[in-house]
């Protein structure tokens, strides 16, 4: 139990919150029920829980799966700086954007399930976590200069390097022996 | 093109003709159950209080008893291992199925949260409309007290309200807690969550015993719709549509002159005058039919093996192996497993709540009863027991190796469970390819060959074994070179065709050890080249074989989160 990250559950909770919330509210909204506000301001509610909830946290150790396309969230949250680092505010938001909602029926499941997640933002807050960016790590281009080498410039039969390096070529062959020509 | 339509037929086509058996059992059901609702003549006047939500409600409601239902099955280990187990009763195509026995329990789950979350909505709309649509006429026939009553009221001080919502508020809790993420990462989380099943099920039981909907039981002597003399004619007679439809002109008038051949009911209704009042009941809770089998099944199977595993193991030895993994041999009476198996390990000196599932790398036989499991350190429930084993361990090098066995802590074995890996001697070619610790499932496979090869169908075993460091490959480096030797000896050198890959080269190190001749020259560097080696595979079979269609693949994999 020592190393149980709560922050993530109250993460996958909020969003699963904000998505009933949003669903509560436009049937409310649709169908016209009695006391419609509430219904349109827990679609705004819902909308806001949802784009703020969808970039994952880091994990203390280990690696993290992203959710797909949250890199664009996360430079917006990360921009905020402390109200989304901390998870306190965190906990107190989502309670505070849960109560309205509570007063129509067809929201007031909403209402409860953010309410739970503010509870365990609020036990991960205790514990001292807190949320962290995942960065993109930079792609290591790979150098395609280093291995590939130029082609060779002269035709077959060549040589190998070593020997040309050697024994440069003073225009003309060198014999080994002396040859008198007769 | 032929060879990969045959190959996706072996491999994926029980599975899905399964799932398509399933999904048409749940839309008959949903089918079934909303027509009954809609066109029931006991459920009329019901229905015409509640409208559209009823039949939702109802229906959905039937196809979350069937998934309640099935989605315990899955999860009795023990009978599945036993149907695995047992060659009568469950051929290969069945035993494919169970493997894919976590899926369909995820399949199931997902079904009753969606069709939760449409029971929860028809009901709140069948809250509304038993306020709204209060009838005076039938009192009992009302959930509600009055007209115009609250329907939160409704919702969370009657017994079906209440139970519900607490459920829907568990199940929540399960949903949140049992995705792929929060499972690799915290699987704690997942686990403790998901033990609220039991709850969840209690408050079901609770849930159904409230009937609220009713039916009419007396629909001889009061068709619905039916004259009744001695109401006022102020009153709207409301009279059921397919009385409307055929007979437009004459819906005001009870007798008509020139009466036209209608449905006989109809017109059986239409002139019989009602003889009494509709008399209501409420329904038995169906649901405790659908539930009990399952959860007493699971139940017993949970005493069962709380039961046997009661008794702790006695730790023989315990081997430090490179690259933090460590092998613990043990024995148990009447332990009996199959290669490819795995168990469960619970230490309650390391922690009194959690338990592992580890596979055997080695299963008692006939001869040795001695078992063992290769566990790699990686969390913190593995490190405390490394510790503490190797603690008793190097504490008693001076004493006699009988007080060893008293010093070390107390395990108790939970199992053996199946899993896709058994399959592997039923294949006449078997390509056995293992990443890491991965392999253990192997190494029982392999020890179990040592004992004796003969006596099984596999003629050939490819085994392809990846790994990231060079020293992992001596957990298993023995008895491979042991294996390879003594198949030598038997003159079947071909029997098995061992690979070994290092997938990171950053070490000068390449080779395993100076006695391990034998693996050194099958060691390559690099990720296996999968393309060369089917080809490779499928025309040495095809050319073995005697039918000329071609080599099938059968794809058997274990996924462990």
């Amino acid at each position: 139990m020592g190393q149980i990250e709560w922050a993530m559950w109250a993460n996958e909770q909020a969003l699963a919150a904000g998505l009933i919330l949003l669903t509560g509210g436009i049937v409310a909204v649709a169908g016209q029920f009695k006391g419609w506000y509430f219904a349109a301001y827990s679609i705004a509610a819902g909308v806001l829980v949802c784009l703020l909830e969808y970039p994952r946290s880091k994990r203390k150790k280990g690696s993290t799966m992203e959710r797909c396309g949250q890199k664009y969230l996360t430079a917006v949250v990360k921009l905020l700086g402390p109200l989304t680092r901390n998870y306190y505010i965190r906990a107190v938001l989502h309670a505070a954007l849960a109560v309205p909602a509570g007063f129509l029926l067809s929201t007031i499941l909403g209402t409860v399930c953010l309410g739970i997640a503010s509870g365990i933002y609020l036990l991960a807050a205790v514990r001292g976590e807190e949320w962290r960016p995942i960065e993109q790590k930079p792609r290591e281009r790979p150098k395609g200069g280093g291995t590939m080498k130029p082609p060779p410039s002269n035709p077959p039969p060549r040589p190998p390097p070593d020997a040309r390096r050697k024994q440069p070529e003073l225009g003309g062959q060198v014999n080994p022996i002396p040859v008198e020509v007769e | 093109m032929a060879l990969s339509w045959r190959s996706w037929l072996a491999n994926e086509g029980s599975k899905h003709l399964f799932l398509f058996f399933w999904l048409s059992l749940n839309v008959w059901l949903f089918g079934k159950t909303f027509l009954l609702y809609n066109q029931g003549l006991q459920y009329y006047y019901l229905h015409q209080m509640l409208g559209l939500g009823l039949c939702i409600s109802r229906a959905s409601a039937s196809v979350l008893n069937l998934n309640c239902c099935l989605v315990l099955l899955p999860m009795c280990r023990v009978l599945l291992a036993f149907l695995r187990g047992s060659q009568k009763v469950a051929s290969k195509k069945t035993r494919r199925l169970l493997d894919k026995s976590k899926t369909f329990h995820v399949t199931c789950g997902v079904t009753i949260c969606i069709f939760s979350v449409l029971h929860v909505a028809a009901h709140l709309v069948n809250a509304l409309n038993f306020s709204e649509n209060y009838n005076e006429e039938f009192v009992t026939l009302n959930a509600a007290n009055y007209r115009g009553e609250d329907p939160r009221k409704l919702l969370f001080a009657t017994v079906p309200g209440l139970t519900g919502v607490i459920m829907v508020l568990v199940l929540f809790l399960m949903c949140t807690a049992s995705t792929y993420a929060i499972r690799v990462s915290n699987y704690d989380i997942f686990w403790y969550t998901h033990n609220l099943f039991f709850v969840f099920y209690m408050l079901l039981m609770l849930h159904v015993s409230g009937g609220v909907l009713k039916y009419q039981t007396n629909l001889e002597e009061h068709p619905p719709g039916c004259f009744n003399p001695n109401k006022t004619l102020r009153q709207n007679l409301t009279v059921p549509k397919a009385f409307e439809e055929l007979f437009p002109d004459y819906t005001t008038e009870p007798f008509p002159e020139d009466p036209l051949v209608p449905e006989p009911f109809v017109q059986n209704r239409f002139m019989r005058v009602c003889s009494e009042e509709p008399k209501f009941q409420s329904h038995f809770p169906e649901t405790w039919f659908w539930i009990s089998g399952p959860l007493c099944l699971y139940c017993v199977e949970r005493l069962y093996r709380y039961i046997r595993s009661n008794k702790p193991v006695t730790i023989t030895s315990v081997i430090s192996h490179p690259s933090n993994v460590l092998e613990v041999r043990m024995v148990k009476d009447d332990f009996e497993a199959r290669p490819g198996q795995y168990v469960i390990l619970h230490c309650p000196r390391v922690s009194a709540l959690e338990s592992h599932p580890f596979t055997l790398t080695m299963c008692p036989t006939d001869t040795k009863a001695t078992f063992g499991v290769h566990l790699k350190v990686v969390g913190d429930w593995t490190e405390r027991f490394r510790d503490l084993l190797l603690l008793h361990s190097n504490q008693d090098t001076e004493i006699l190796p009988i007080f060893q066995q008293r010093r070390y802590p107390k395990l108790y074995v939970d199992g053996p469970f199946g899993s896709p890996f058994e399959e592997s001697l039923n294949y006449e070619v078997s390509l056995c390819v293992a990443g890491g610790i991965g392999v253990t499932p192997f190494a029982s496979v392999l020890n179990t060959l040592l004992d004796g090869w003969k006596c099984y169908k596999l003629r050939r075993l490819y085994f392809i074994w990846v790994c990231r460091d060079i020293e992992s490959f001596r957990w298993f480096a023995d008895l491979l070179c042991t294996l390879h030797n003594k198949l030598w000896q038997e003159n079947r050198p071909d029997y098995i065709n061992i690979q070994l890959y290092l997938s990171q080269t950053d070490g000068i190190q390449k080779i395993i050890g100076e006695k391990y001749q034998a693996l050194n020259s099958r060691l390559l560097i690099g990720r296996p080249q999968w393309k060369l080696l089917f080809d490779d595979i499928g025309a040495t079979v095809g050319y073995n074989s005697s039918n000329s269609y071609g080599t099938r693949f059968e794809y058997n994999k274990e996924s462990f989160s």
